[in-house]
């Protein structure tokens, strides 16, 4: 069994409020993705919502929920963004 | 070129000093403004929330995006975070070229960008409660 691989988490605006935290260090399998990362979260802090109104930045860049981690990746939820027209 | 996420008051006439030069012939600057009502309904005050380290590297690609269509432009953005009372200025995109053709829509198409791709959030503070806005949506907090 391959060790597991240590990513930071951070959460902003609503998502952050929901977690109750802005970020945190997350355990998760090797070759897991990013969506395997949301997941496990949304384990342990149960008010966040689906993916589906989610989306994801992997080191700064958006990407997409297949995107896999690597040790030391700083991974990102965010809800979409401000809006106005 | 300048890119910025800051606490402080933004100066649109600072950023179209960054995007001065001898060959620039325009100069379109877009300033967003805080209304005093959304949706129907009074706001009071805004609060703005910025993933900073990701925000100023997106503003940094939609400026080499907007180069690559408009090759003689120089642009500036700023968006303020934190609180934010009715007619302060949270958003400045400053665009320079060498005629106003261009510098229109050079800036119209740097601040749509920007609003869908620079991770930055509103929560409105309105007469019936709270709400982070998301694209079109406004979440009760």
């Amino acid at each position: 069994m391959a060790e597991a691989i240590a990513v930071r988490v951070r959460f902003f605006a609503r998502l952050r409020e929901l977690a109750g935290t802005d970020s945190g260090a997350l355990h998760v399998p090797p070759s897991s993705n990013v969506e395997d990362v949301y997941e496990a979260l949304r384990r342990q802090y149960a008010a966040l919502p689906p993916v589906e109104s989610v989306r994801a930045a992997l080191n700064q860049e958006f990407v997409e929920w297949g995107a896999e981690v690597s040790a030391g990746d700083e991974v990102a939820f965010i809800p979409p963004v401000s809006g106005g027209r | 070129m300048r890119y910025d996420v800051t606490l402080d008051r933004i100066d649109a006439r600072e950023l179209e000093a960054v995007v001065l030069h001898p060959g620039a012939g325009a100069i379109c600057t877009f300033s967003g403004i805080v209304r005093d009502n959304s949706r129907g309904l009074a706001v009071t005050h805004l609060d703005y929330e910025a993933y900073a380290e990701m925000a100023v590297p997106q503003m940094r690609k939609i400026g080499e995006e907007i180069k690559q269509r408009w090759p003689e432009a120089r642009v500036a953005m700023a968006h303020r975070t934190g609180h934010l009372e009715i007619g302060e200025v949270s958003v400045v995109v400053s665009v320079s070229c060498p005629h106003r053709a261009e510098a229109f829509e050079a800036c119209r198409w740097g601040i749509d960008r920007l609003k869908e791709s620079v991770p930055i959030w509103k929560k409105e503070h309105a007469a019936d409660g709270t709400y982070w806005i998301e694209g079109e949506e406004a979440k009760p907090v």
